[in-house]
């Protein structure tokens, strides 16, 4: 078990910069998702830890000690590709112990190490068999064994479940969550999908166009995101971003909405002191579709509720909700309710904001005021 | 609806087209490929001596082919030309191979200077290596003229090893083209598949050992393939390069066939060593052709 300590690390290929100081720290047995759009350089900053692309500036450490110019193998590392990786003309058994073979590990020592982890992960039947003669969800099996089996200081993962289909990519997220409560190793875990983000992490690290937006628990990056674009990227339905005016009404602060009817809204928002900087000012409202939901579904706990008679414009049912589209301030929003809620297209249903999870951004930097 | 109203001649036409472009390449084929194998197989077992003669004397050619001695010469140069141009073209071929795919600068310009022999025909290959093997005139004749006075390379004239001269030009003509074929086949290899080698703790030579090379099997196959058909009806290269001498020494099975065949007067023995090469190639290639068909259906 390890830790992993990233250090104002630089990428650039010429005048191209992919990466422009990053700074991540993580704990051992801590799992780490790098994620961000294609192209934004986490699968390159992946790389450099794994030692398979050289670090241009900046500090790479491993427990402590530098890494930047040890060789892949010397790093005690070990790695799932997205492509799985195996070695075609190997059988499962010879791809689970070439890792170990190559480290001239004592042959019974190899084969009780092949034994404990095919064992683990359900895969004693296949390990005679060829790589083309399984499936995919085996093939993602055998490339965690080859993995497992090194008994590492840190897992890489590269996009591991994006070349399986829906249903199994969810099962295999289950097991890998399951394989880290179980061992307690420390993972560092690329991915484009925010959802196996959010499920797998005990820390997210957001990258756009080689910046590292956010580093925070799932829960931080989701409640409390550093600007809009984390905002944004994280959640499905995205949260909406609305633009609105913070004005003062009855000696409190709030942020003004106003309706397709012309009806306005003012929507209490949170003590902040922040936020009175900005009283008659632009800002934009961040609201997760959940806090725009039927009276019925508000949070009860919740101090800063708010009710009010919105049109709504479409509804998408999803079976266990539906998403009501509105549009507050012009801006297409999405509400979160109750598939038996009552909420009809062209008809006024009523709405509850629930302020409490509201956050506010500033306009030109798209950062959070806080 | 519109299909029904012009069926009549439309359709018609879109279903023969095909068959009516292809049918003057299949029916030359047919006859002045399969015919003349075939009526080369009846001459092989016909009195045939100067001219064509279809009086059936069974097996008679094929016995006497066996029983002379320049076929046997023939035979003897096939297998050692055979045997070490295939095994240094494709292991030279592999090792340069290798060599340009260490993602070396200038890779783009010196892969055509490997493959260019090729694209020259054993003729002019045979001619250039006659001259430059000459002891007269080639590189022995350089090595004098810069003082190398003990200098000796005579094997284009010493009878025990011309045949291995027409080894060197064949090797030199056809390893290029080896190294593209065996080129492409490690640029096919994952390059996720190198990287987790890497982090396996493989070093390079056993990552191609244990890795790339056994997965290059197909390659290997079509290689042998392909340097075995060009062996056996190696003729061109040889008759360019030593003329099958000196005396009989560098004969292989096309400079006999066409020996017999054409000026010696006996066509029947010439048509029947034709057969027996047809025989050779045959077995080897039906065996690719009928895996690569089936691998083909497999999938």
């Amino acid at each position: 078990m390890s830790s992993l300590e990233i250090r104002d690390v630089r990428k650039s290929y010429g005048a191209a910069h992919i990466l422009k100081g990053i700074n991540i720290g993580i704990n051992s047995g801590d799992f780490l998702v790098l994620v961000g759009p294609s192209g934004c350089g986490k699968s390159t900053l992946l790389n450099m830890i794994a030692g398979l692309d050289t670090i241009t500036s900046g500090e790479l450490l491993i427990d402590g000690k530098v890494m930047n110019d040890v060789h892949p193998s010397q790093r005690d590392i070990a790695m799932v590709f997205q492509s799985y990786a195996l070695y075609p003309n190997m059988s499962v058994e010879k791809n689970i112990s070439f890792g170990l073979e190559m480290r001239k590990m004592p042959k019974a020592e190899i084969d009780k190490r092949v034994a404990d982890v095919s064992q683990m992960l359900q895969i004693q039947p296949l390990l005679k068999r060829k790589p083309s003669q399984l499936s995919g969800g085996q093939r993602q099996r055998v490339a965690m064994g080859r993995a497992l089996v090194r008994e590492p200081k840190i897992f890489l993962f590269d996009e591991p479940l994006s070349n399986l289909d829906a249903k199994l990519r969810v099962d295999m997220r289950t097991e890998i969550k399951k394989l880290h409560q179980r061992l307690g190793s420390t993972i560092v875990y690329v991915t484009h999908d925010q959802i196996e983000a959010m499920t797998l992490a005990t820390k997210i690290a957001i990258m756009k166009a080689g910046v590292l937006q956010q580093l925070g628990s799932p829960d931080e990056v989701y409640n409390a995101p550093a600007n809009m674009f984390v905002a944004s990227f994280m959640g499905s339905p995205s949260m909406n971003l609305i633009p609105s005016k913070l004005v003062m009404q009855d000696g409190k602060l709030t942020a003004s909405v106003k309706l397709k009817s012309g009806q306005e809204l003012f929507l209490p928002l949170a003590e902040n002191a922040a936020y009175n900087a900005w009283q008659g000012k632009e800002v934009i409202l961040g609201l997760r579709p959940e806090a725009i939901t039927d009276p019925g579904s508000a949070e009860a706990t919740s101090k800063l509720l708010h009710q009010a008679d919105v049109l709504i414009d479409v509804v998408e049912p999803t079976g266990a909700d539906i998403y009501a589209r509105m549009e507050l301030n012009g801006q297409d929003t999405v509400g979160r309710m109750r598939a038996n809620c009552g909420a009809i297209a062209k008809q006024n249903a009523p709405v509850t904001f629930n302020m409490q999870q509201a956050v506010l951004f500033d306009p030109k930097t798209e950062e959070r005021i806080s | 609806m519109s299909t029904t109203t012009v069926r009549s001649g439309g359709d018609w036409l879109r279903q023969f087209l095909p068959r009516l472009v292809l049918a003057p390449s299949f029916a030359i084929t047919l006859v002045f490929v399969y015919g003349f194998i075939i009526y080369t197989g009846y001459i092989s077992v016909s009195k045939s001596k100067m001219l064509p003669n279809l009086d059936f004397v069974g097996l008679d050619n094929y016995r006497k082919l066996w029983k002379t001695l320049n076929w046997q010469v023939a035979l003897d140069n096939l297998a050692i030309f055979g045997i070490l141009y295939i095994v240094i073209c494709g292991a030279l071929g592999l090792f340069l191979a290798i060599l340009l795919d260490q993602k070396i600068r200038g890779e783009g310009f010196l892969r055509p200077i490997y493959l260019y022999p090729m694209a020259l025909s054993f003729v002019v290959t045979g001619t250039a290596w006659k001259w430059f093997l000459n002891p007269g005139l080639g590189l022995e004749k350089t090595m004098h003229d810069w003082g190398w006075a003990s200098f000796k390379f005579d094997w284009l004239i010493n009878p025990d090893m011309a045949i291995y001269t027409v080894v060197i030009a064949g090797v030199w003509q056809s390893s290029g083209f080896v190294m593209a074929m065996f080129l492409a086949g490690l640029r096919g290899v994952d390059e996720e598949q190198l990287k987790a080698a890497q982090l396996d703790g493989a070093s390079t030579f056993q990552t191609y050992w244990r890795i790339i090379i056994p997965q290059l099997r197909a390659v290997f196959l079509s290689a042998f393939v392909v340097l075995a058909h060009m062996a056996i009806k190696a003729y061109d290269l040889v008759v360019a390069l030593t003329g099958g001498g000196p005396g009989n020494a560098t004969e292989v099975p096309a400079t006999f066939m066409y020996s017999y065949t054409f000026t010696r007067n006996q066509m029947g023995v010439g048509a029947a060593s034709a057969m027996i090469m047809l025989m050779t190639i045959a077995a080897i290639i039906v065996p690719y052709l009928y895996a690569e068909t089936r691998e083909a259906r497999h999938e």
